[in-house]
């Protein structure tokens, strides 16, 4: 594969165009669904791929296949060329490419235990001991368990015409526990996982009772919560829902090719203040095995902490080798693609608020509000970039009464005008945590982000509950 | 080019010679070209081709799979050795009874048409740029996003019990984003078109509308909270279907995880809703002749008259629950196909016109918590109801309600609706539904 790359920026260049790139990537990964009692259901699989991007006469095209020999490439090639062809009728303003150095590298993530390397026996004894937890903890109210792990190893290479070359390996590894459990008439669901850009290890230093024995803990609790409010009020949130929000709100209103798309709130905003002083928001791909990590983003840059919102002021964005030229800056390392089959566009990495220097703790939070809500356990949201609307689903949450956490509610929904919550947080923790791994989608790719931060009081949210306050 | 039937064969008698008791092979190829625009212009074309094999192998009910890269022979046997060694190692299953053997099936009629397969990525610029000078007519300064797209694809499924099908398929689809802008104020909507066949893709005026609706929802006002009466317009209704149809799903059911569950033969809506799954609809967008196992489709009616007739089924789901398949596998999963609720006697207008203080959502993802039916979720775009009349949109508007609740305080579907191929989409009505505003 790696000659194949370089081929296809040589004859690219050959036939013309400006700027070229092409991804290949072959994945291998593996998959086990224990449910109720049985891992009944295993899977292999490979994946490969091929994907070409080229510039030619100020229009982009790209074309990608499962074939990456040499005459796939030179069918992909063509393809591309035809397309950016096509392109060419009416082409859009992102044909600068920002010109960095080549830069020829290898990013090998070693892996404690190769996940390959390790037989299907062990890997279905761990999803059952994750299972036995859920069900001991549950004590007798579990109706259904689910464990289920997956892992991938896998290789790319990135060049472009430029001259740059990026071989990379890296395994990740998923694990998740989940059950519904039942009480006469109620039934509820929850469920915990881990993820990382890690060999198998993560699963041999996760005890059963950290994803297990905290999911059944929580659906068994679930059991007794009252339906959650309807209305405007004050909501503290912890830091697994700071980091869905952090994502969802303002994420991806800082991806400069939403920005430049016009499809940003935060749209011509740079370096004005769009949150209260005590929020900075960072975009970091450097750290480490973390589950949105990398070293090289798909286009080849290296990538680094991005410093997003400065004690409230945006100060910066997260941009591609073409979103840099247009605001005079240097390209982030935030350019990702699914798979080698895929265009590289502006994505999120690891995002999250910092915390506070000074010690501020969740009862700080809460002890002045009359009437609230604590919300924990963020589970899914979106926005609406364009207007800067935004929605957190969220599994489980407590009213906060005269200063005290009260009634345990059950799935939250909370939704919120970006530039108007950034401005109501008045109040960031002291705690801080980045351990919630998901896979993000834009543009019919997903993509792997984690996200957090510390406990968060927002002054007012809409909450959209079933009951009256 | 490769005989993916003969393939898909060889595959198959791979894994029963390696040792399966039962397997299933699907091997497919296509092709894709699609256009992204920005701001009105044309940001990339693509082009995408591929193909691939899976292979199933079934030892005593326990499931290996397998996929490879290539609709080539080799791939195609070494994942069916791999399949079955993963089968040898999962555990027993003995709720498996059997895969479906081969059964003649319905007539829907040509699910691809070589006219779509033969479109050009000329054509989507073509279609893409007639929609951006369609939305700059309207609104000069909008900001248009979206694309246009068209696919290919061939499949076979050949298992152990002598099915062996093939599968032929198209598509087109249009959509255009328009965003208009008057200082800090923002509208913002959608539409799209999308078909199997030429003959049912109009992409003409997308652009139109969508500039149209999108400065409409310019001066969009926070509202107070309360008990409301909400209109579902034709693009946020499909989601109150389509929860009830994934909730219907066997496999949620019989696993606890759906508000479903114990509910077959109950009352869960009013008499307004009837919900039929129509594979057979010609040209429809999820027409086949037969399920992801090869099991025959047939429409299914779901609820009627507000009762729950059927779970959806596979054969797995159907084997221990002693029923035959509805047909509704997707080898892997069970999904709904064509969904046509029943429609009522009043239009659109004369619904919202019997509002008195309401909301109309135009569009909004109301998918419940499968397991209890709770639904929590913003209106992404709506407009306030007084006195029977749209007013003004909101923002910062949400509703909350458990989806059975909903689907009883249902009191009308309209008798118009919005139409993609295989698609009836109405406007319904729901009282008593709490809505949280900004205000």
């Amino acid at each position: 594969m790696r000659d194949v790359v370089r081929w296809v920026c040589d004859e690219a260049k050959r036939r013309g165009a400006a700027f070229a790139d092409a991804r290949a990537g072959e994945t291998v990964g593996s998959s086990i669904l224990l449910q109720d009692g049985r891992a009944d259901k295993l899977s292999q699989y490979i994946q490969r791929r091929l994907g070409v991007r080229v510039l030619l006469d100020g229009a982009w095209g790209f074309a990608s296949s499962e074939d990456a020999t040499r005459d796939g490439a030179r069918q992909a090639v063509e393809a591309a060329i035809d397309m950016a062809r096509a392109s060419a009728k009416l082409p859009c303003d992102l044909t600068e490419v920002c010109d960095l150095p080549p830069i020829e590298d290898e990013e090998r993530v070693a892996a404690e235990v190769d996940p390959r390397s390790v037989a299907f026996a062990e890997k279905m004894a761990a999803m059952r001991r994750l299972e036995e937890t859920m069900a001991q903890v549950a004590a007798g109210k579990a109706v259904n368990t689910v464990a289920s792990y997956s892992d991938s190893v896998a290789v790319t290479y990135v060049a472009n015409t430029r001259g740059t070359l990026i071989f990379g390996e890296a395994p990740r590894v998923w694990m998740s526990a989940g059950l519904t459990v039942q009480d006469g008439g109620l039934r509820q669901r929850w469920g915990e996982r881990k993820a990382a850009r890690c060999g198998y290890e993560l699963v041999r230093d996760t005890t059963p009772d950290e994803i297990a024995g905290e999911a059944a803990r929580i659906a068994v609790s679930l059991l007794s919560t009252a339906p959650p409010p309807s209305g405007k009020m004050p909501v503290v949130f912890h830091p697994s829902v700071t980091g869905l929000f952090t994502h969802e709100a303002i994420g991806h209103n800082a991806e400069a090719d939403l920005v430049l798309a016009g499809e940003s709130i935060i749209e011509g905003k740079l370096g004005q203040r769009i949150a209260s002083e005590c929020v900075t928001i960072v975009d970091d791909s450097d750290r480490g095995t973390n589950w949105g990590a990398y070293k090289y983003d798909s286009e080849g840059t290296p990538a680094r902490e991005r410093m997003l919102i400065d004690k409230g002021i945006l100060v910066g964005l997260m941009h591609s080798l073409t979103t840099a030229p247009r605001f005079g800056v240097e390209p982030t390392g935030s350019a990702r693609a699914q798979d080698a089959g895929y265009r590289p566009i502006v994505r999120m990495s690891n995002t999250y608020i910092k915390p506070a220097e000074q010690p501020i703790e969740l009862a700080d939070m809460i002890r002045d509000i009359d009437v609230g809500l604590y919300v924990k356990g963020g589970q899914s949201g979106y926005v609406m970039c364009e207007k800067g609307q935004f929605t957190c689903r969220v599994g489980e949450g407590w009213m906060i009464r005269d200063g005290e956490l009260a009634e345990h509610v059950r799935d939250v929904c909370v939704n919120g005008m970006t530039l108007e919550t950034l401005h109501n947080i008045d109040l960031v923790g002291s705690d801080f945590t980045l351990e919630w791994p998901g896979m993000c989608g834009k543009n019919g790719q997903g993509m792997p982000n984690n996200c957090g931060g510390p406990h968060i009081r927002i002054t007012e949210l809409v909450v959209g509950g079933l009951a009256g306050v | 080019m490769a005989n993916l039937q003969a393939i898909a064969k060889q595959a198959c008698n791979e894994a029963m010679r390696a040792g399966a008791q039962f397997a299933d092979v699907g091997l497919s190829r296509g092709k894709s070209l699609s256009i992204e625009l920005e701001r009105g212009r044309i940001k990339s074309s693509d082009a995408r081709w591929g193909s691939g094999c899976s292979v199933r192998a079934i030892i005593n009910g326990a499931v290996g799979w397998s996929s490879a890269p290539g609709a080539d022979l080799d791939a195609a046997l070494q994942a069916a050795r791999l399949a079955v060694e993963l089968a040898e190692v999962a555990d027993p299953d003995p709720d498996f009874r059997q895969l479906p053997g081969p059964a003649s099936g319905p007539d829907v009629g040509p699910t691809a048409d070589p006219r779509v397969a033969q479109l050009t990525i000329g054509d989507l610029v073509d279609f893409c740029l007639m929609n951006v000078e369609s939305a700059q007519e309207v609104e000069p300064s909008v900001v248009v996003s979206g694309g246009a797209s068209t696919g290919w694809d061939e499949s076979v499924l050949v298992n152990s019990c002598g099915v062996d099908l093939y599968r032929e398929s198209t598509s087109v689809n249009a959509s255009v984003q328009a965003i208009i802008r008057r200082g800090d104020d923002v509208g913002s909507f959608y539409d799209y078109d999308v078909a199997r066949f030429l003959e049912d893709f109009v992409p003409e005026g997308l652009g139109a509308k969508a500039a149209k609706e999108a400065l409409s929802c310019l001066n969009a006002r926070k509202i107070g909270s309360g008990v409301m009466t909400v209109v579902l317009g034709p693009l946020a209704s499909p989601s109150l279907a389509g929860s009830v149809c994934y909730a219907a799903v066997a496999e949620e059911v019989q696993r606890s995880r759906s508000f479903l569950a114990g509910k077959l033969g109950q009352r869960i809506a009013s008499e307004h809703v009837t919900l039929i799954d129509n594979p057979l609809i010609p040209r429809g967008l999820a027409t086949s002749a037969f399920d992801g196992e090869g099991v025959p489709r047939k429409p299914l009616t779901i609820v009627e008259s507000g009762v729950l007739r059927s779970y959806l089924h596979d054969t797995y789901t159907a084997g221990k629950a002693g029923v035959e398949s509805t047909g509704h596998s997707t080898r892997g999963g069970i999904s709904p196909t064509n969904v046509i609720p029943k429609l009522g006697t009043m239009t659109a207008a004369e619904i919202i016109a019997g509002v008195e203080d309401g909301l109309y959502l135009n569009d909004s993802f109301a998918y419940p918590n499968m397991v209890t039916g709770d639904l929590s979720t913003t209106v992404e775009f709506g407009f306030r109801i007084e006195g029977g009349k749209l007013t003004y949109p909101v923002k910062n508007t949400m509703f909350g309600a458990n989806l059975l609740d909903m689907l009883m305080n249902l009191d009308a579907v309209s008798s118009d609706y919005r139409e993609e191929p295989g698609r009836i989409m109405p406007t319904v009505r729901v009282h008593n539904v709490r809505v949280a505003g900004g205000a």
